[in-house]
């Protein structure tokens, strides 16, 4: 930096300038100007989301859609490619089809969550400073928040962790940055568990913000079994980065993810005096229904429409739901068994209000997800597997 | 925590504390490391030959919210630069017409580098146990993406402003024309991703990063600003503040490997393979794009590397993880060598074949040559001349109908690719250490330039099969792979590259390169 400083610019130092624009041509040498002019633009026109974004991925022609030729020139030990078509079932005419339609790139999804926080830091101070922490049941705030929220956030780290070989994996440019800004949602989510317990103890020493009781919930207790055997599979077992983010987006969060989220806590907290939760997760629902967006646009709109490959990827989804369905309703079920230990409230955890709430979850889903793609879905039998764990 | 106990102290702390209050991203940050849990299958998918400690703390401790935040509050500053202060400049447009070139292939492979590296880091935070080290790896992650768009938005300005916009506008399709990309890629694509976890973040963090992003994103920038190019600094600047995290996830690397009994079996030999497969392709390509691509010098590149990659990479940081076993790399000798001709051999090469560029190039100029021979001394008797002769036969002039390639092959100067690194090279024109060396393998002939690359691929021959240029074209015409490979500007028929600058110059079409009739031919074949 230094050199830069002592060095005369040729922007600003008066000889240096002249003799560049002694080089300059009078006109330009050619009339595009428009970066990406080949790009299929998703709209009318080429958006600056997609200029940034479309084919910046290297990859040869021979995976769907790529401008390169050849070989890799480098590739693991034993040959296996740096990327192929043998990473995933799902087929497509072109990888760099899929369009986020929140046409995020990295300056506006970093916009959108640094305000997020700012916003956030702003709530604390005023719930603080109202002392708004005193209205809230003692139960929720100390049995139920610390075990089921701090739960919570290790399904959505689990999550989040599921998504680092779809982003090594993945065969598309658009597709590596809205699997990235998903992963991020998910880590950030997992934070922000944490953060609402946090806060709690800053404003009530005493109270315990570690982890540790969400995590003895998560690894131990019969409510969690499924859903965490569930993530670690996604996470782990499964090496198919399309089969991965269809588990993890289509199925289990927008399932369990929204029973938690949406259905008990966003539901709930109000019967138990709670501003604070509502306020948090507010965000994530917000990262929710984007993702929702971009998820539907890559696996309906994309890769079930695919031109050449619709029904042979249809099919494979209607496998990937009869795999991680049973496991994400069992998950569902065995969640039910905490209303037991609540507090009751009418209009709340009478068994009636939590019917109503899961047939909201599960018709959403259906609505959104299964039929999308065909999928032949009994809800009442669904909704009553789900309840059957209620105690 | 027991109710009444809690409930107690809510009860007196309410009383108490109503001050405003709120979380700092620490605050949660200093829980990171509990968020995982065990469990059987907990493994990473990409196997490592090395262990990575389960304890490992990151240096850099950010929530995901606050990174957002930062990162935000940079962009505005880099945005607000260039769509106002440097565009009432017109400061797109005043550069040196030669830099303006080089900043095509400069910000496009760059950009190639960032993209990669997002897969080589999600590869890490894969492959690593520790949350603290995971969220390390997520952090370059997302930097990743950031530059991946910062590197894109370079090009998208001076598509928008630079008086020649062609190769600005299209460098993500024509890039695969000519034969500096595959060796590109080897180093800023596969390199980073495809291999040994560990051994891909010695090549991405520990090299890539820690060596060459200083010769390679600040150097640029004093090159840059030297040319009238106040575009590139504005960004590359803001990049640069977001390295020292990787460079740091690399040094945590190391660390969490340090306890492995295979880290002293292992490291040294990787590292020095990561060094030379690196500085194979950078060494040449970045002291080429400097030199020959600017109208006002900086320093010598000599002087550049010898300073960055020799003393301080190699003594000073390197040296810092001496306490870790780590050695400095047998092959920086044989580097330090070709640092000094090795970019004039290239550029010799690269002009050569200049058809198949998405940039325009031009022959070192009366003070160009003046300033070579002043640094690099002897650099007019072997390449001064060529370049002479060459402009004497109006190789600047599409009526010529003279390609310099033709004249290396009227001159019985056979050009070679090297099968590891990708980096062209004429044994019989160069003042570098490249030597020839050529193996056969299941029917296949492998031409090689040095030792180590040789090494590299007599071990795992299965890891290097790419045909490069010359395998791909052989038999084929060059204005016939020009078109297919989209070479060519907008109006169908001129050619995106040049082999001049200058404002009087004719521009090359289809047609000139078809008169000279230049046919690809596989020297192996
Ligand atoms: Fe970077
Ligand atoms: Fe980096």
């Amino acid at each position: 930096m230094s050199l830069l400083e002592e060095r005369k610019r040729g922007l600003t130092d008066p000889e240096m300038a002249a003799k560049i624009m002694a080089e300059i041509p009078d006109q330009p040498l050619d009339t595009q100007r428009k970066m990406g002019y080949y790009v299929q633009p998703r709209g009318k026109r080429l958006t600056e989301y997609e200029i940034m974004t479309c084919y910046t991925q290297p990859t040869p022609d021979w995976i769907s859609g790529g401008l390169d030729w050849g070989d890799w020139t480098q590739k693991f030990h034993g040959g296996r490619s740096s990327w192929g078509n043998e990473t995933t079932e799902m087929l497509s005419s072109d990888w760099h089809e899929h369009r986020d339609p929140a046409g995020r790139w990295h300056p506006v999804y970093v916009k959108a969550k640094g305000e997020d926080w700012r916003v956030l830091q702003r709530f604390m101070e005023t719930f603080s400073a109202e002392g708004a922490l005193r209205t809230i049941d003692p139960v929720w705030r100390d049995e139920i928040l610390p075990k089921h929220l701090g739960a919570l956030g290790y399904s959505e780290y689990g999550l989040f962790n599921a998504h680092s070989s779809v982003l090594r994996d993945c065969t598309g440019d658009t597709l590596r940055s809205t699997f990235a800004f998903a992963a991020f949602d998910k880590v950030d989510n997992s934070q922000m568990t944490q953060l609402v317990r946090t806060f709690i103890t800053k404003i009530m020493p005493g109270y315990d913000d570690s982890p540790a009781i969400g995590k003895k919930e998560w690894t131990q207790g019969a409510a969690y079994k499924s859903a965490r055997e569930t993530v670690e599979s996604m996470w782990q077992d499964t090496y198919d980065w399309n089969e991965v983010m269809f588990a993890t987006h289509m199925i289990y969060d927008p399932l369990f993810g929204q029973l938690v989220r949406r259905e008990f806590f966003q539901r709930l907290s109000p019967a138990y005096g709670d501003s604070l939760t509502p306020f948090v997760l507010a965000g994530m629902q917000t990262y929710f229904q984007t993702t929702k967006a971009a998820m539907a646009d890559i696996y309906h709109h994309c890769l079930d429409n695919d031109k050449n490959y619709g029904g042979f990827n249809r099919r494979w989804m209607h496998v990937w739901m009869e795999k991680w369905l049973p496991s994400t309703v069992a998950a569902m079920a065995e969640f039910m068994s905490i209303y037991a230990t609540l507090p009751t409230r009418d209009g709340f955890t009478d068994k009636a209000s939590i019917a109503a709430s899961v047939n909201r979850v599960v018709e959403d889903w259906i609505v959104d997800y299964a039929n999308k793609i065909d999928y032949k879905v009994d809800q009442s039998a669904m909704v009553a597997t789900i309840l059957a764990g209620l105690k | 925590m027991a109710i009444s106990l809690a409930t107690n102290a809510a009860t007196d702390a309410l009383a108490l504390n109503r001050a405003p209050t709120s979380v700092g991203a620490q605050e949660v940050h200093k829980w990171m490391q509990d968020f995982n849990w065990d469990f059987k299958n907990n493994r990473t998918k990409y196997p490592t030959k090395y262990l990575m400690a389960n304890d490992t703390k990151e240096q850099f401790k950010l929530i995901a919210k606050e990174y957002a935040r930062m990162e935000s509050v940079k962009d505005e500053r880099q945005f607000g630069s260039l769509q106002d202060a440097l565009t009432r400049m017109n400061a797109g447009n005043r550069v040196a017409p030669k830099w303006g070139e080089t900043m095509k292939v400069v910000s496009n492979f760059l950009e190639v580098g960032e993209y990669n590296a997002i897969a080589a880091s999600a590869m890490l935070w894969d492959s690593a146990s520790a949350p603290e080290q995971k969220n390390g790896y997520l952090g370059q992650c997302m930097d990743e993406i950031r530059h991946t768009h910062q590197c894109g938005y370079v090009n998208y300005y001076f598509a928008k402003y630079f008086h020649d916009p062609a190769g600005h506008t299209d460098a993500r399709r024509v890039r695969t024309l000519g034969p500096l990309w595959k060796g590109m890629k080897r180093v800023f694509a596969d390199g980073f991703i495809s291999g040994d976890a560990v051994e891909c973040s010695i090549n991405l963090q520990l090299v890539g990063e820690a060596c060459f992003t200083n010769p390679l994103i600040v150097a640029v920038t004093e090159w840059a600003s030297a040319n009238g190019d106040e575009v590139t600094p504005t960004v590359f600047l803001s990049i640069e503040t977001d390295e020292l995290r990787h460079m740091a996830n690399g040094y945590q690397t190391v660390v969490s490997i340090a306890h492995d009994p295979a880290a002293a079996k292992y490291l040294n030999t990787d590292l020095n393979n990561a060094f030379w497969t690196q500085q194979k392709y950078f060494t040449p390509v970045l002291g080429m794009l400097f030199e020959y691509g600017s109208k006002f010098k900086v320093e010598p590149w000599v002087k550049t590397w010898n300073r960055w990659v020799y003393e301080d990479w190699g003594g000073i940081w390197i040296g810092r993880l001496g306490k870790y076993g780590v050695q400095s790399p047998a092959s920086l000798k044989d580097a330090k060598k070709d640092a000094y001709w090795a970019h004039h051999d290239l550029f010799l090469l690269a002009y050569a074949v200049w058809p198949t560029g998405f940039f325009r190039l031009a022959l070192p100029s009366k003070e160009d040559a003046d300033w070579f021979e002043a640094n690099y001394p002897g650099w007019y008797d072997h390449y001064g001349k060529i370049y002479e002769e060459w402009r004497a036969r109006g190789c600047e002039d599409p009526s010529s109908g003279f390609i310099p390639l033709q004249w290396f092959v009227e001159n019985n100067h056979e050009i070679y690719i090297d099968r590891v690194s990708q980096v062209p090279f004429c044994p019989s024109l160069t003042k570098g250490a490249s030597s020839l060396r050529i193996h056969e393998y299941n029917g296949k002939k492998h031409a090689f330039s040095d030792e180590w690359g040789e090494r590299m691929w007599l071990s795992e021959p299965e890891r290097y099969e790419c045909q490069n240029v010359f395998e791909q074209y052989a038999g084929r015409e060059l204005s016939e792979v020009i078109a297919e490979l989209w070479g060519v500007r907008s109006d169908g028929v001129t050619l995106i590259g040049q082999p001049h600058v200058t404002k009087e110059g004719k521009l090359w079409t289809l047609d000139d390169i078809k008169r000279a009739n230049c046919v690809f031919k596989d020297p192996l074949a």
